[in-house]
């Protein structure tokens, strides 16, 4: 393993503004507040939480797709801002979570998984034609795919495609934005097997984000928990599920449907306070929501515990009782 | 036992564009019991819910064996006849509540006009019932939610609102499509917990559609599998997860990663290939493209076989064969 972090992001922050409406006045949302990571090479980062926590965001800007307000990212060592955009697609791609959206319907599926080495502008026509080949190939679609159409292919075809395209760059990272969230269950397992055998074969790091745990459990070897905006809680995969630290870890994992008949529907112990990145509560924000909060946790923000591999923000895990 | 509360033998549904989306579907939900219809997209799972409240889209046809809900027969019942079941004696709940809820009028008045149209109450009568059913789904001061419209509601409390207007008038039926799939985990568990709770407490027949096999394990009494139209396996819960016998059935079950059953990096077990879009007079088992087992015969009308008490699947093996997961 290399020492330079895949992904390396310091104190990254990125506020939008929304408008209030006709009447309102404006606000700042802060999607992604003070997050610091690193990923090594090789490894599959899994990130979790809720929808609004600011992880599609946070990938966002790892591709370099959104500028950070403040902070730095750097990926294989190098700053996103300002590199060139050619060079950074031979870096780091993505796979984005509908493959009905993000494949353009007019294109055919050659073309589209040619885009990339169209884009780089170095390569002849007949090697793109040749890597292509062999790319649909490697990911399991027939040779006379290349003439059809998005609309021709399922789902899981067109997910297979979006995974060619973002590899035939060979990339050294690929961020994986839910990508099996809108498939069905059976086409899921086909998807995250593929994503783990190119993994291996091409030697890649996986930033995987999804909202499914018992998804990012198979797949990730470390998991950050998101929870409106900041990093909560990062750990390696089997300790996060195994001594979950913050109360938000174990109210997720609480929630995690297993197919095991008898158990009934857990109770998480949350209320319903529902999480709003527009307005952030004092404090620790997750303390609304919290069955085992005290009451500094409504004042104060909780301080980071970092050790070598894990990372908590939690007044409780100071104290020993979490 | 006693007359299930809703009866469904040999329901089939044909789109118009010749697509046999339901071919041949019984199932049997009885009171107090929760059902769990389980299947991928396409699978015909929401149009046989669909084609039992008659809310078909208009070109497609319905026809069936048996259609009955307590003991009344819905084929033979008039427009109006049904009109007055629905929302009344069986509700039903869909998965994307913003679609469902009308957004130009408040939640009072949405979840009013459905009693004072079914049971003829006066507006204060209604208004009282809605607070109250609001409050039954864990929905804090619902006097203050009445007055808002949907769009100022979260997801999870867009969904409690229907669960509460769909329980208004105190129907014997529930039918609800992947109502939790639109939501976060969290979320998620409390609004299965919520509706298992309501079904313990009112005695209410839960027809729960859903492609979660974890939902399904979690709140089930009984399970019916659906595949290409047809319901392919039925079997109490812990009887299917224990002794699953369509091989599709087995296959589902090993697509869904299980912390402690296979380990991180091992690959997952997969059904190859996709759901298929059966055309009407198609024949023989619909799962056959994809099945390790397949063999010439599964194209002729496939046997349903018993394995054991009110367990029974669709394919021609025999009960407890061994294959893919070795003896099952």
């Amino acid at each position: 393993m290399s020492a330079t972090p895949a992904i390396e992001v310091k104190s990254a922050r990125r506020t939008f503004r929304t408008s209030g409406g006709l009447f309102g006045t404006a606000r700042e949302v802060v999607a992604v507040d003070d997050v610091s990571l690193a990923v090594p090479a090789g490894s599959v980062l899994g990130i979790v939480g809720e929808s609004g926590c600011g992880k599609s965001t946070l990938a966002r800007l790892i591709l370099g797709l959104l500028p950070t307000t403040a902070g730095e990212v750097l990926v294989d060592g190098q700053r996103l801002d300002g590199m060139d955009r050619r060079f950074r697609a031979e870096l780091i791609q993505p796979v984005f979570q509908d493959p009905f959206a993000s494949l353009n319907p007019r294109r055919r599926i050659g073309d589209i998984v040619a885009l990339p080495l169209v884009a780089q502008g170095k390569f002849a026509g007949a090697e793109i034609g040749r890597k292509v080949a062999e790319m649909l190939e490697r990911v399991g679609l027939a040779s006379d795919m290349a003439g059809r159409l998005p609309a021709e292919l399922s789902g899981g075809q067109r997910q297979r495609v979006a995974i060619a395209r973002a590899l035939i760059l060979r990339p050294r990272i690929v961020v994986c934005d839910e990508p099996t969230s809108a498939l069905d269950v059976s086409v899921q397992a086909q998807i995250l097997n593929l994503l783990a055998e190119l993994r291996r074969e091409f030697n890649l790091t996986y930033l995987f984000i999804s909202h499914n745990l018992a998804v990012v459990e198979h797949v990730a070897t470390e998991v950050a928990v998101m929870y409106l905006g900041r990093i909560v809680e990062q750990a390696p995969t089997a300790e996060l599920f195994h001594a979950p630290r913050h109360p938000y870890t174990r109210a997720l994992l609480a929630s995690v449907l297993t197919p095991e008949p008898g158990l009934g529907v857990p109770d998480v112990g949350l209320g319903d306070i529902l999480p709003d990145p527009a307005n952030i509560p004092p404090g620790c924000r997750f303390h609304p929501r919290c069955p085992v909060a005290i009451e500094r946790c409504g004042s104060v923000a909780p301080p980071l515990l970092a050790a070598a591999h894990s990372r908590v923000e939690c007044h409780l895990a100071v104290a020993g009782a979490a | 036992m006693s007359e299930a509360l809703l009866d469904i033998a040999g329901l089939r549904v044909t789109f118009a564009g010749g697509t046999a989306a339901v071919r041949g579907t019984a199932i049997a939900v009885n009171r107090g019991e929760t059902h769990c219809l389980v299947g991928e997209s396409g699978c015909g799972k929401s149009v046989s819910a669909l084609a039992v409240m008659n809310l078909l889209a208009r070109g497609a046809s319905r026809s069936a064996d048996r259609l009955r809900f307590a003991g009344e027969d819905l084929l033979s019942l008039s427009d109006t006849g049904m009109a007055r079941l629905r929302g009344n004696r069986m509700a039903m709940i869909f998965q994307e509540p913003m679609t469902s809820l009308n957004p130009a009028y408040t939640v009072g008045s949405q979840m009013t006009e459905v009693h004072r149209r079914h049971k003829g109450s006066s507006r204060q009568v209604a208004t009282d019932r809605a607070a109250e059913m609001l409050a039954r789904v864990g929905i804090t001061a619902p006097g203050m939610r009445l007055g808002q419209f949907p769009h100022q509601l979260s997801g999870g409390l867009r969904q409690r609102v229907m669960i509460a207007m769909a329980l208004m008038c105190d129907p014997e039926l529930l039918i609800a499509d992947e109502p939790t799939t639109a939501l976060d985990v969290t979320v998620q568990a409390q609004i299965l917990r919520l509706l298992a709770g309501l079904q313990r407490d009112l005695g209410l027949a839960v027809l729960l559609i859903t492609h979660d096999l974890g939902i399904v394990a979690r709140v089930a009494d009984r399970v019916s599998v659906m595949y290409a139209g047809e319901v392919v396996e039925s079997a109490r819960t812990n009887d299917l997860f224990a002794r699953p016998q369509h091989p599709y059935t087995r296959g589902l079950l090993d697509c869904v990663p299980v912390p402690g059953k296979i380990r991180p990096g091992e690959p997952l077990g997969s059904i190859p290939g996709v759901v298929p879009r059966v055309r009407a007079g198609f024949q023989g088992c619909g799962f056959r493209d994809r099945c390790a087992f397949a063999m010439p015969e599964c194209a002729a009308e496939v046997p349903r076989h018993a394995a054991g008490e009110a367990h029974d699947y669709l394919c021609r093996l025999a009960a407890d064969w061994s294959g893919l997961r070795g003896a099952a």
